[in-house]
């Protein structure tokens, strides 16, 4: 008989039992998709056993073993009148039990574990847990008695079930647990509760406090110094800028700027999104989001690739677009007589076509209906402007590449930031921007970010762009060069401000019922496109304007 | 709805060149340098903590480090006592350059 090959299953990390114990889904989350978002908790604890090893409190040990499919790093092992102690160090607070203080069930298996290791280095030897809870200055000791040899067997069976399997577990029951937790703005539990109806708390996923910095000015170069960004400007222009790296989130690059690649390895490394523009405001791509996320992507794949999942989303997602647009009509001419008989046929013929979205047999329709909606749309725009709107400035139909009006190059330019935005979230949530469900692969663009953005052409573009129009807000010479109908550098800033601050504007979402700002929406909006595929179907593509 | 900063003032006294070099790296990656040894920083709670634990592991048992949090009244007052420096509330969500 030839020997069978042996299959070795690569060892758990002790510490994903602790994870274990407390959710399996973020257990799940950190060990196999392998998402870590690190909180002021975990840097706290960091900093609690670099202190230790200062003070020579510590002395770490790295022990593994095959048999028992485990490997970590105990804090310390010492001897005592013939007895190993295995000590570990947790920052918190000790549980109380009925006689006295306790550890927490995940600290317990966590001790557990390195204690059932070092056993084995050391056969024979007696083994004793002890976890020193230092906010509260306890230390409790329990013995590795038959009872916890058996959780932890039983612990790592239950990890190696959920590794193998290719399902996402539910959130906890638990939602006390929820609010504690530092990958609550991933796993998005609140979101997943909503169809049960109950009165929940709520867990915002917070904004990015950071900057978006954009450098347009032509021949700036942007260097690096230790850990600041510097953004020198061509001779004679002033002063370099210097940032601080963490306070950036985006480093956008507007035509010729040079971006060293010292900038580049440091922005990857900080998790700083880096993406270029043309001069004329076309988006070319961006890096950032960092690797891996494979089991993301298969799953993403897997969806796609089945038609009926493909023409689900692509029905909701025309459908939604057309009901934006068709809203901000209703809504900007509200009131208006005059608007409102102009645009009647606009209205109507849009109403009647959002029924056809929702039966569309195949995928090859919902293009045509899509361009239907967007023509009624766009022929109905221009009398959203008010009268003393200077004529230059009018808007007749939708042209670009390049645009041949400056409605249309201000419009062209926003939907550029828009594309932005959306495709530094499909990469920030580990999707992969090249395979959507609506428009087709194709080299130049990713499909999927072209899906993403359909939802967000209205609020974050037309809707402050006309309002901005009505405040008389542009100026037809300053903010444009005359010649090619393109933004200039005055413009191309008043813009990204435009953009800017109608990204931070918050707005209760009429589905998810709690306030949120549009630039957190975005990210949100790829979040449930996921989970499309991952059990809970049914929220994407759901926000509508008021 | 954005995660709440708070204004830290942080100053250091390093007893080696080579620790000193590598802890001035760290806190311009952070905030602004003020002052010989003093900078200032908007940190959130996850920053504040990243920011002591990278520091300790720069610096030695003999370095003395002093971290002081500004409450809102503590920064009206800086800036009511020395009214040529900004400093911002909340600064902008973006920069135009």
């Amino acid at each position: 008989m030839s020997p069978r090959p042996v299959v070795v299953e690569p060892t758990l990390r002790v510490h994903s039992l602790h994870a274990l114990a407390y959710c399996e889904r973020l257990f799940y989350l950190e060990e196999v998709e392998e998402v870590r978002v690190a909180d002021a908790a975990i840097f706290a604890g960091r900093r609690l056993h670099a202190r230790l090893e200062q003070e020579g409190e510590r002395v770490e040990v790295e022990v593994s073993s095959e048999v028992l499919g485990l490997h970590g790093k105990v804090d310390a092992v010492r001897e005592r009148a013939g007895t190993l102690v295995v000590h570990e160090h947790k920052r918190g607070r000790h549980a109380s039990g009925e006689g006295g203080p306790e550890a927490w069930p995940g600290d317990r298996l966590q001790v557990g574990a390195y204690a059932l290791l070092v056993e084995e280095c050391f056969p024979g030897t007696e083994v004793e847990c002890r976890v020193r809870y230092h906010q509260t200055d306890t230390t409790v000791c329990f013995p590795l008695d038959e009872r916890l040899r058996q959780d932890v067997v039983a612990a790592v069976a239950r990890a190696r079930l959920l590794r193998a399997s290719g399902m996402r577990p539910p959130v906890t029951t638990e939602e006390r647990k929820c609010a504690r937790c530092s990958l609550a703005p991933v796993c998005l539990p609140e979101e997943e509760r909503i169809g049960s109806g109950a009165e929940r708390p709520r867990l915002f996923p917070e904004d990015d406090v950071r900057q978006v910095l954009h450098v347009t000015t032509a021949g700036s170069r942007v260097g690096r110094a230790s850990d600041e960004l510097v953004v020198t400007p061509p001779e004679g222009e002033g002063e370099p800028v210097r940032l601080p790296v963490r306070t950036v989130s985006a480093l956008v690059s507007h035509g010729a700027v040079q971006v060293s690649s010292q900038v580049l390895a440091l922005c990857v490394e900080r998790d700083v999104g880096v993406h270029w523009f043309t001069s004329g405001g076309r988006y070319l791509g961006g890096l950032g989001g960092g690797g891996g996320n494979v089991q993301r992507r298969l799953r993403q794949f897997e969806a796609l690739r089945q038609e009926a999942v493909c023409l689900g989303l692509a029905r909701r997602l025309v459908a939604a677009k057309l009901e934006g647009q068709l809203r901000f009509l209703l809504r900007a001419s509200r009131g208006d007589v005059a608007a409102r008989e102009v645009m009647g046929s606009a209205v109507r013929d849009l109403s009647a076509l959002l029924p056809g979205c929702a039966e569309a047999a195949s995928l090859d329709v919902l293009p045509g209906l899509e361009g239907a909606g967007a023509a009624r749309y766009f022929g109905a725009l221009p009398y959203l402007l008010g009268d003393d709107v200077d004529p230059r400035l009018r808007f007749d139909g939708r042209n670009r590449r390049p645009p041949r009006d400056r409605f249309n190059a201000v419009l062209g330019f926003l939907y550029g930031l828009v594309h932005r935005e959306v495709e530094a979230a499909i990469r920030s949530v580990g999707l992969d921007v090249a395979f959507g469900c609506f428009h087709q692969p194709r080299n130049s663009a990713g499909p999927l970010g072209l899906d993403v953005m359909e939802q967000f052409r209205v609020p974050l573009a037309d809707m402050p762009l006309v309002a901005s129009l009505n405040r008389r807000a542009w100026d037809a010479e300053a903010d444009f060069e005359v010649t090619s109908d393109r933004l200039s550098k005055v413009g191309r800033a008043k813009a990204i401000e435009l953009y800017e601050r109608r990204k931070r504007e918050t707005w209760k979402h009429n589905v998810l019922g709690y306030s949120l700002s549009y630039a957190r929406l975005v990210e949100l909006e790829v979040r449930l496109l996921e989970k499309e595929w991952t059990g809970t179907p049914g929220l994407f593509a759901t926000f509508r304007l008021r | 709805m954005a995660e709440p900063r708070r204004w830290y003032l942080i100053t250091y006294d390093i007893r080696d060149p080579k620790r000193w070099r590598k802890v001035y790296a760290l806190l311009k990656g952070y905030g602004e340098w003020l002052q010989l040894s003093v900078f200032r920083c908007l940190l959130t709670d996850r920053d504040r903590e990243q920011l002591r634990w990278e520091l300790a592991r720069r610096m030695d048992p003999v370095d003395t480090l002093l971290v002081i949090g500004l409450c809102g009244g503590c920064v009206e007052r800086v800036r009511a006592i020395n009214p040529g420096e900004d400093w911002p509330e909340e600064p902008p969500p973006f920069r135009v350059l």
